[in-house]
């Protein structure tokens, strides 16, 4: 990697001082360190956000007692994902958000990966990756997967790039309807999960909808929907990127189903909704029938690619499986 | 006078200069160090590089002083300056775990670290598992299972069995499985690198016992 100048901040507004015009925030450094050996980015300044103290929600997880309909369960930028996927009362309340965090790399991974480097990880196209080539994404003038080899992109995108998000938080944070408190412009904003991924979506050249200053702060999960899951299916049963993945989240009474939201990942640059599913399945009976007409609804306006096919059925499959795993 | 000098100290000027010089030094560059302490530690050291900036590492539990770059891994840290050998580097990219270390006791790949960013925290590596030349548990079961071929993931396997069996003392054979697969064998020794886990953990282990679907560990 190239050679840069590294600075500790001790709050979010210092890092932001600290950033400059090329620099960039170290959490892990699992995504950052990995693209720096690369050549794909090479910040001139690297500014450690491991060090503060204040504010103290940026480290934790605030789970309130006596769960409400109205509560809602903050977790901090820099805790890590090994923190989320082994915490006993989160489990209870957010099944689904476990599931997902269990399934992000390896142990070594999770253990200093945060829940924003999770969120905020770049592309794993292969094309992006690779440092001899300069794709659409990178400044270049093509999607080289378009005519090239495409088994792990998207299905779904409004943009000429190709590469789907791969962060296992966002399809799960999609699917519980969670708002980013961001730092922006001096200002601290709340984003929906639609909004954080929105530019990936339109502009090749983005991974999300922050921009390099930007700073995360915390998480905010609703904790009204009360039955939660996610599944994935990958090449390996451990530390494997998923070919699809799928999250769900919504209420469960008498067999019927509400306030459900489901959301896909790895098949788009964003957490893939369809609110036409939502509708569809609102009141009612969550059977195999009903989550596969819902699927159906889901992956309706799917493109497959020339290597990619196999993700449509896949898919179907994960949203029935996801789905049915809301079931009490 | 004493009619014996030999009894008395031998103070000439030569030794008492110096004995008041180097006290002198030393007053002095205790106050400096613990203003500097202070100073840090209400403002961190500003930024620090591209050049080679000094960096203390805590490792196996004595201080370490480097001079490094910031983009210096902890990995090429503890490897070529160190010299500590038993870390690993193959994939240097955070998939193959054979860079594995604690960091302040929490498995981690060194390769994904930077040196400047491990400063404060207390870094465990291979070398410093067995105390006074004895092996650990875990690294006799691997002798005894026959648990490496050509042996390079073999540190980087017994950190992670460690970390696992201090969290998890009687894991089972998935268990076993989640707790290594951040850590790749090329020769595939998988079903012995899990028996060993298992003889370490205090299951019975025989010449026998086979360790069943380990094809997908991998």
């Amino acid at each position: 990697m190239n050679s840069f100048q590294y600075v500790t901040a001790h709050t979010p507004d210092e890092a932001v001082s600290l950033i400059g015009k090329n620099g960039r925030y170290l959490a892990g450094g699992i995504d950052l360190l990995g693209e720096m050996k690369d050549y794909i980015v090479s910040p001139d300044v690297v500014v450690n956000v491991k060090g503060m103290s204040q504010p103290t929600e940026l480290g934790t997880i605030l789970l309130p007692t006596g769960v409400t309909n109205t509560a809602n369960c903050q977790i901090g930028a820099s805790v890590t994902v090994a923190e989320i996927a082994a915490h006993e009362d989160l489990k209870k309340v957010l099944p689904g958000l476990i599931e997902a965090a269990s399934e992000i790399g390896s142990p070594q991974i999770r253990n200093v990966a945060t829940l924003a480097g999770n969120l905020l990880q770049h592309s794993r196209c292969w094309y992006y990756r690779q440092p001899d080539i300069v794709c659409l994404k990178r400044g270049g003038d093509m999607c080289h997967a378009h005519e090239g080899e495409n088994k792990y992109h998207s299905l779904f995108t409004g943009c000429a790039c190709l590469s789907p998000v791969v962060s296992n938080l966002s399809v799960i944070f999609a699917a519980l309807d969670v708002a980013i408190k961001v730092k922006r412009a001096g200002k601290t904003e709340t984003l929906s999960i639609a909004e954080f991924y929105q530019e990936a979506w339109k502009n090749p050249q983005t991974h999300n909808s922050l921009n390099p200053e930007d700073f995360l702060l915390t998480a905010s999960i609703p904790l009204k929907r009360t039955r939660s899951a996610y599944r994935q299916v990958s090449e390996k049963s451990e530390f494997d990127w998923a070919m699809v993945s799928c999250a769900a989240a919504g209420n469960v009474a008498n067999g019927k189903i509400t306030n459900v939201r489901v959301a896909l990942g790895a098949v788009a640059p964003v957490p893939y909704m369809v609110e036409a599913a939502h509708h569809f399945l609102e009141g009612k009976s969550l059977t195999d029938e009903n989550a596969s007409k819902a699927a159906d609804l889901i992956l309706k306006d799917a493109k497959p690619l020339a290597h990619n096919g196999y993700k449509v059925p896949l898919a179907h499959t994960l949203i029935r499986r996801t789905l049915l795993a809301l079931n009490p | 006078m004493s009619s014996n000098p030999s009894s008395l100290p031998t103070v000439n000027r030569r030794t008492f200069l110096k004995s008041i010089g180097t006290s002198a030094v030393a007053v002095a560059s205790v106050q400096v160090g613990a203003m500097a302490d202070e100073i840090n530690k209400a403002a961190g050291p500003g930024p620090q590089g591209p050049d080679a900036v000094p960096i203390t590492l805590s490792i196996n539990g004595e201080k370490k002083d480097f001079q490094l770059e910031p983009r210096v891994t902890l990995l090429d840290a503890l490897r070529n300056h160190g010299p500590l050998t038993g870390a690993k580097e193959v994939c240097d990219r955070g998939t193959c775990g054979a860079c594995t270390v604690f960091i302040d006791g929490k498995l981690t790949y060194s390769c994904m670290k930077l040196a400047i960013d491990a400063q404060g925290h207390e870094i465990t590596t291979i070398e410093g598992l067995g105390k006074n030349g004895q092996l650990t548990a875990v690294q006799q079961a691997f002798v005894d299972c026959d648990a490496l071929m050509c042996g390079f993931c073999t540190p980087g396997l017994v950190m992670a069995a460690t970390a696992l069996l201090a969290s998890n003392p009687k894991p089972t054979e998935s268990e076993i499985k989640r707790g290594c697969s951040g850590n790749l064998c090329r020769c595939g020794t998988y079903p012995h690198v899990i028996k060993a886990v298992l003889k370490a953990s205090g299951a019975t282990v025989t010449e026998t016992t086979t360790v069943t679907n380990y094809g997908s560990v991998a």
